[in-house]
């Protein structure tokens, strides 16, 4: 069984997997890292995307070890030092969440989007999270979260 | 009194929590020891199980336990109780529960499942409801494809004289509307985690909607209580006496927890795993945790039935709708579940917000070789919707008259007496169209606009 | 690491050698994007996997004046690369319509290319680019043209010991046009019910190096070579576009299936090229 290490929201991590192992089963079964979510396990809801090495990926179609030696942030490790980040204040203070499942890789499809793209117009945004499903919201105050929190956001993005 | 928090712009209570990664949906609930739990279900739409043999799949190694019908204390629930936890011989549609294995990980589980043997007699199935109702139609249940409310095959609601309507009106405008099947597909699976407690009772980790229900329901299907499950009730809209699921005693042995939920819409309103996961924990007294993959979901979970309306109206030259005939039909599947009530429930509505004297709703349930219809966003009400405010606008365009004129003219107000008998007090149809035209930038002629839901009102 | 079930390949040429002593037994994993749904889905089961996702197969380059794109390199990354841009503007637009950010970050081009969808989007971009692949393996390597990789849905030329390397296309000259479109059910995360892919050079209004292709309507992505030589040393005008349009959907044989009909298929691609070639010809 090959011996996976790697970085998860700034924690080094050494954890036995099999070839074919998943990122996600790693982060949600392994590393008792909860918010990335099953949704679908083929890549086609977004609730389990997480960011590998800057790029935002679907946790669920990553096989583990693709992310040896790499850094792994999940939602959880967005808040610098315990303050909020600007997506999760705007989401809360924009009502962008019902039932909270898609929320977590719906945040990190914005980070992503925030981190390479500091002020980005409502169809980059739409674009941008069009990998993420929500049978909640209907998106609009999603999208209105992203544009909220792009105003606030430092242009270095965090 | 003063109002806190009416008027006042307030966060979601636990939007705090789903933004920071610290919601925890029944998946998110993590045992040491638990089980993973997989069905082995029907790959036939219809047929007989003739036998059923799961030694091979028990005799695995980390398989804890193997369920089948035999182990069900008692195999039949719902509103009526005519649905089998696991198929004991008729199977009524494909991916139908036969056996399910609780086993130490997924990959022995889905082992396991290529372990079952089963002898299968493979009948013709029927798909089409409208095929189903033929008297020469396979029959999905024994006592026929199609519903009867009490001594009708089809829920019956009237009022006043239909035919007369229909010799004095103008116009007969007559259409079928086909509102079709949906699933709710919530981000969040069906998704059940039965832990056994001390002393023979279960807590279980639930995604359901309907809890209490539920919680009756496992507890007939688990005879907590001894033999004392069942209650006699009034089945309303059957208007026979019917023996209820209700267990009226041991539901004090199950707890059901209920977590943050990934979106019900109305998909987790039906036992689909909390039963599985119960008896299988209570045989290996293990936790067993059963998620469903998004593919059983789509395929097997429950869905919105589709609906088959049939309106024809009488309508005169000045847009009075002054008789209206509908038959419906409701294609529920295989099993009741809600689904006649549905029919029902539907029937109540056809009127849609406007009055009309002479009405006469025939709804049918139907059953089909399809996975169980259920509970959806507007249960059996927008479908009636859909028909009903499409034939208005047919109406108004074979009479060349303005959509809005017609409704306003058609409209409920104070006194009128709708097909259940109520009498309106307090109608708003044609204040809330006022608003509407007004926030949509349409201006309605003054005539409308001056309109109030008063009974000496109608235009 | 010898008899690891994952094997992380330092070059192509480990990855050919392991590959070689696996047969069959190994599969090799780039992204996952395609290979992954299928493990998850429990269609396939390999044993091995040969990760090629860092073993340098990704360099995208001008080289020997041809475009040279690592079978290794990401559609993001092709998305994002100056020169695709400047030789491969089609194959930019192709591969932004895959999937979503999160697939095409690490999905491949060559991934694209070996899963061998009927509907795989750069595969059938590639074809009307004219590209060549090139397939290597521990005891050598061919070029072929992208045109004849392909044998049926899911099905190529690929032998078990060998591996795609790169994709060589020609660079652009002249007044190069193209376009690209494709009808899904949304606009994002689909396979497509019908794609086109044109690319041609104007020179004095004539059309030159027509290559007319088209995804999902037939048993593997279709070089519509009937209606590129249509087309091919003319000067466009409506009514030879709508000649060059029906001639490329009468080429097509597309299926029912859960996406859309045959009938649709067939007539949609038509327009989709009639479109392409309207403003591409402009």
């Amino acid at each position: 069984m090959p011996v996976l290490e790697l970085k998860v929201n700034g924690n080094d991590c050494q954890v036995l997997v099999e070839h074919t192992t998943s990122l996600l089963e790693v982060l949600r079964e392994k590393l008792m890292i909860l918010s990335p979510k099953m949704g679908c396990n083929t890549g086609d809801c977004g609730a389990c995307s997480v960011i590998l090495d800057g790029m935002l990926v679907h946790s669920c179609i990553t096989p583990a070890m693709v992310a040896s030696g790499k850094e792994v942030i999940t939602l959880e490790g967005i808040s610098a030092s315990g303050e909020l980040h600007p997506l999760q204040k705007a989401f809360q203070d924009n009502h962008a969440t019902q039932c909270g499942f898609c929320t977590p890789g719906m945040i990190m499809a914005a980070k992503a989007l925030l981190d390479e793209n500091p002020k980005p117009t409502e169809p980059q945004i739409k674009k941008a999270l069009s990998g993420n499903l929500c049978r909640c919201t209907g998106y609009k105050k999603i999208v209105e979260s992203v544009m909220a929190a792009s105003a606030d956001n430092p242009a270095s993005g965090s | 009194m003063a109002l806190e928090v009416v008027g006042k712009r307030a966060l979601k209570y636990d939007g705090m929590s789903h933004i920071t990664g610290q919601s925890r949906y029944v998946d998110d609930i993590l045992i040491p020891g638990t089980l993973t739990v997989k069905a082995f279900r029907s790959p036939v739409h219809k047929g007989r199980m003739k036998s059923i043999d799961t030694s091979k799949a028990e005799n695995m190694p980390g398989v804890a336990g193997v369920i089948t019908y035999r182990d069900v204390p008692h195999n039949a629930y719902g509103m009526e109780p005519d649905q089998p936890v696991l198929v004991e011989k008729d199977i009524r549609y494909k991916g139908e529960p036969i056996a399910a294995v609780a086993a130490i990980n997924e990959k022995v589980a889905y082992a396991a499942l290529d372990r079952i043997v089963v002898d299968i007699e493979e009948e013709e199935p029927v798909f089409d409801p409208l095929k189903a109702m033929e008297p020469d139609a396979p029959k999905v249940r024994p006592e026929g494809n199609v519903y009867m409310f009490g001594s009708e095959p089809f829920k019956k609601v009237y009022i006043g004289d239909i035919d007369e309507g229909f010799r004095k009106a103008d116009h007969i405008i007559e259409e079928t509307y086909f509102y079709p099947d949906m699933e709710h597909s919530a981000l969040e699976t069906q998704v059940s985690l039965a832990v056994p407690e001390a002393m023979g009772k279960l807590t279980i980790y639930t995604v359901s909607q309907a809890r209490n229900f539920h919680l009756g329901m496992l507890a007939g299907i688990l005879k907590l209580g001894g033999d004392a499950l069942q209650c006699e009730c009034i089945n309303e809209w059957s208007g026979k006496t019917r023996s209820s699921w209700r267990g009226k005693t041991g539901m004090n042995r199950v707890r059901l927890e209920g977590y943050a939920v990934g979106g019900g819409f109305g998909g987790k309103n039906e036992l689909h795993a909390d039963h599985i996961t119960a008896l299988l924990a209570l045989k290996t007294a293990r936790p067993c945790k059963w998620r469903w993959t998004r593919e059983e979901e789509l395929l097997y979970s429950t869905h919105r039935g589709p609906w088959y309306v049939t309106i024809k109206d009488g309508v005169m030259n000045d847009g009075r709708i002054i008789a209206r005939y509908v038959k419906s039909i409701h294609d529920g599947g295989a099993y009741i579940g809600f689904n006649a009530y549905a029919a029902g429930k539907f029937s109540y509505f056809v009127n849609g917000p406007y009055y009309v004297p002479n009405l006469r709703c025939e709804g049918y349930c139907v059953f089909t070789n399809k996975p169980v219809a259920s509970t959806m966003r507007g249960f059996a009400v927008a479908p009636g919707t859909f028909a009903v405010e499409v034939q208005m606008h047919k109406i108004a365009e074979k009479l060349g008259m303005d959509p809005w004129e017609l409704r306003f003219k058609n409209a409920i107000l104070k006194g009128d007496q709708l097909v259940t008998r109520q009498v309106m007090k307090d109608p708003s149809l044609v204040e809330t169209m006022q608003a509407l035209a007004k926030r949509a930038g349409v201006t309605l002629p003054d005539h409308l606009m001056r309109m109030t839901s008063e009974s000496n009102q109608r235009i | 690491m010898t008899n690891s079930d994952f094997f992380a390949a330092r070059d192509i040429h480990e990855a050919c050698t392991r590959l070689s002593q696996s047969g069959k037994e190994a599969h090799i994993l780039a992204g996952g994007t395609d290979l992954m749904v299928a493990i998850n889905r429990r269609r396939l089961f390999p044993h091995k996997l040969i990760y090629i996702g860092q073993s340098g197969m990704d360099a995208i380059e001008v080289k020997d004046g041809h475009l040279v794109i690592g079978a290794a390199a990401t559609h993001t990354a092709v998305i994002q690369s100056k020169a695709v841009k400047d030789h491969a503007g089609l194959l930019v637009d192709a591969c932004c319509s895959i999937g979503s950010k999160a697939i095409r970050n690490i999905g491949t081009i060559g991934g694209n290319i070996c899963n061998a969808s009927p509907a795989a989007d750069a595969a059938t971009a590639l074809l009307a680019l004219g590209a060549e692949v090139k397939l290597v393996s521990a005891h050598g390597e061919r070029a072929i043209a992208l045109k004849d990789f392909f044998t049926g849905p899911g099905e190529t030329v690929l032998q078990p010991d060998e591996l795609l390397k790169e994709i060589i296309l020609p660079l652009t000259k002249g007044d190069s046009r193209w376009g690209w479109l494709k009808v899904g059910q949304r606009k994002a995360d689909v396979i497509g019910i019908a794609t086109a892919a044109v690319s041609l050079r104007l020179e004095h209004g004539t059309c030159r190096d027509v290559r007319i292709a088209l995804g999902a309507v037939a048993p593997t992505p279709l070089f519509a070579a009937k209606a590129s030589a249509m087309l091919e040393g003319r000067t466009a005008d409506e009514s030879l576009i709508s000649e060059v349009a029906q001639a490329a959907a009468d080429e097509t044989s597309p299926i029912d299936d859960a996406r859309g009909s045959a009938w649709y298929r067939k007539q949609i691609c038509g327009v989709l090229v009639k479109r392409i070639l309207t403003a591409a010809t402009k």
